[in-house]
């Protein structure tokens, strides 16, 4: 199945940046907020939230050198 | 039952469908958190708008596509009408414990949420919360239900980026009058050549920078639930908190300073945020409107914390720094989340009064056209500066020249610049007589010498600007009825940018003969 089959919210996730890196980490988000919400504070959920964020830091600096290239 | 009517009441009622979704979805957090007793208020809440919305579009399902004047009257009765609906789950939920349930225990009612079984209240409440105003009629958001606490900060999410551009996104199909519909919401940029496509694209990247911004607060340490609601009133530059105190409660300059990205990413148009993702980074200082975003925020922080610290405000130099930067940043952005408040928890309280003069100059201007920012929009104060200079410059030049003038990249002739100029002109000029009539309003309703000059006006322009910063006059006991009202025109005329409320309005008093 894929992300526009869903329906209602199929049609606007498909929409976006049309970039692999950018649609998985919109769909980790969720993932992410909901094993934070089980396993609470903890160095690993800490971990994964700020690989999180780098990546998307890191991905949106990576594109604008690549582009200004 | 004429054409006109027809194509109004089917697309109203596609917005009071959307609405309803938006209800029946909340059913999760009472589910989650346990608080079963305020599902059937919820689910009652979305059945009303759900099966007048469905009456509306299946006895009106062959309509016209809407005219400009149809997009304006949709607009403006559709904004309002979901600010009446969306008072549902406030006004039932708060019943509900007022009278309890017969099969399920309810928890003891609380004076903040006893304010609620005044339905004007409820709809403050619930037209703050769209027009992402943020002004509030509760004394503790602490005591509230979580289910209230999400519906508050759900509403302000979807009211940042717009209740038509949800309905479209969702409901709509190419070629169904969609642009009409999405340009009488205060909206004009495209991303790409369908309309639908484009909001539906502002959807996916204010859904990835949700989720961006409640692993960021939650990585600086706020609580999880916290970190989800502010992201969201953050971002949508809104205002709403869960905590009595706003972010003040929090007393964390990590948190301070992580919130403030956040409200710039919601004064940046969507368009910039597409082409920065797509890898264009040089929008951060090419787009005329994000470049002055930056130049606007950094100056009126430095104004701001030279003001401070020269008052003796705070002691140290970055004390005033991390409060001036966040307090101008949430004004100029129109968020309205506070931390620099006094031990009666008014915004700004120790502050000099020149120093919230700045703060409401902030909130007047407003962050860029396009973004999910309130106030005047940066575009058109800038237009309006290039323009009055264009003007007076002319005088210097022989008549026979031909002038052009530049703004974000575009050269206009002289009759593109007067009619750029003629529509903030008009806009602005609307802005500050509502302005004025609102502070002389309140003035008149408000008790003799409670509040100060500059109190009310900080207040009209955080109303009208859909910004939320209170100097202490919004409150269930505090402000009279007749001032509520007022203050549910101005945050409604402010989300929509005046026009299409007067357009509706004259097509209400033409219709009832009062206009001719």
């Amino acid at each position: 199945m894929k992300i526009g089959d869903l329906p209602y919210v199929g049609d606007p996730l498909e929409e976006g940046a049309e970039d692999r890196v950018f649609d998985s980490l919109l769909l980790l988000g969720p993932v992410i907020v909901a094993l934070i919400a089980v396993l609470g504070r903890s160095a690993l959920t800490t971990g994964i939230a700020i690989a999180y964020l780098s990546s998307f830091v890191g991905y949106v600096l990576y594109r604008g050198v690549l582009e200004g290239a | 039952m004429n054409g006109a009517a027809a194509t109004i009441g089917r697309d109203l009622g596609r917005i009071f469908q959307a609405l309803a979704g938006l209800l029946f979805v909340s059913l999760l957090v009472p589910l989650v958190w346990g608080e079963y007793w305020a599902m059937p208020a919820l689910f009652i809440s979305g059945l009303v708008p759900f099966v007048i919305g469905y009456a509306l579009t299946a006895r009106f399902q062959g309509a016209t596509q809407p005219s400009k004047l149809h997009g304006m009257i949709i607009a403006a009765t559709g904004w309002f009408c979901v600010a009446l609906f969306g008072s549902l789950p406030f006004l039932f939920i708060a019943w509900t414990l007022e009278v309890g349930l017969p099969f399920v225990e309810t928890p003891s009612q609380t004076a903040t949420l006893a304010a609620f079984t005044d339905p004007l209240n409820a709809v403050f409440e619930s037209m703050s919360g769209f027009t992402g105003t943020g002004l509030t009629m509760t004394d503790n958001e602490e005591v509230l239900p979580r289910t209230l606490q999400w519906w508050r900060s759900f509403i302000e999410w979807v009211g940042g980026v717009g209740v038509i551009v949800l309905t479209t996104a969702i409901l709509s199909r190419p070629g169904s009058g969609s642009l009409t519909l999405y340009e009488s919401e205060a909206r004009s940029e495209r991303i790409h050549p369908s309309i639908v496509s484009t909001v539906q694209t502002i959807w996916w990247i204010f859904l990835l920078f949700t989720f961006v911004s409640i692993l960021l607060l939650w990585v600086v340490g706020m609580p999880l639930w916290g970190a989800i609601n502010h992201a969201m009133t953050g971002l949508s530059t809104g205002g709403f908190s869960i905590t009595d105190n706003s972010i003040a409660t929090y007393d964390s300059a990590a948190i301070d300073f992580a919130l403030i990205p956040i409200m710039l990413l919601g004064s940046i148009a969507f368009p910039v945020h597409y082409l920065i993702l797509q890898g264009d980074l040089r929008n951060f200082y090419t787009d005329l409107q994000t470049r002055w975003v930056f130049i606007y925020m950094s100056a009126g922080t430095v104004v701001l914390t030279a003001l401070v610290y020269a008052t003796d405000t705070y002691d140290t130099l970055f004390t005033a720094f991390r409060y001036s930067s966040f307090q101008f940043v949430s004004a100029a952005t129109c968020a309205g989340f506070q931390t620099a408040v006094d031990t009666t928890n008014v915004a700004l309280g120790r502050w000099p009064a020149q120093a919230q003069l700045i703060v409401a100059f902030g909130m007047i201007v407003g962050g860029a056209a396009g973004s999910t920012a309130g106030g005047i929009k940066l575009i058109r104060s800038i237009t309006l500066l290039k323009g009055i200079r264009f003007r007076v410059a002319e005088v210097f030049y022989p008549e026979t020249a031909v002038r052009r003038l530049k703004i974000n990249g575009r050269r206009l002739d002289e009759r593109e610049v007067r009619q750029e100029f003629e529509e903030a002109a008009i806009i602005s000029f609307l802005w500050f007589v509502f302005l004025a009539a609102g502070t002389f309003g309140l003035l008149v309703i408000l008790p003799q010498g409670e509040y100060t000059l500059e109190n009310v006006i900080f207040e009209v322009a955080s109303a009208q600007g859909n910004v939320g910063l209170s100097a202490g006059i919004t409150g269930p006991e505090s402000l009279p009825t007749l001032g509520k009202v007022m203050f549910l025109f101005n945050m409604w005329i402010g989300r929509l940018e005046i026009i299409p409320v007067l357009v509706t309005l004259r097509t209400i008093l033409d219709r009832g003969g009062l206009y001719r």
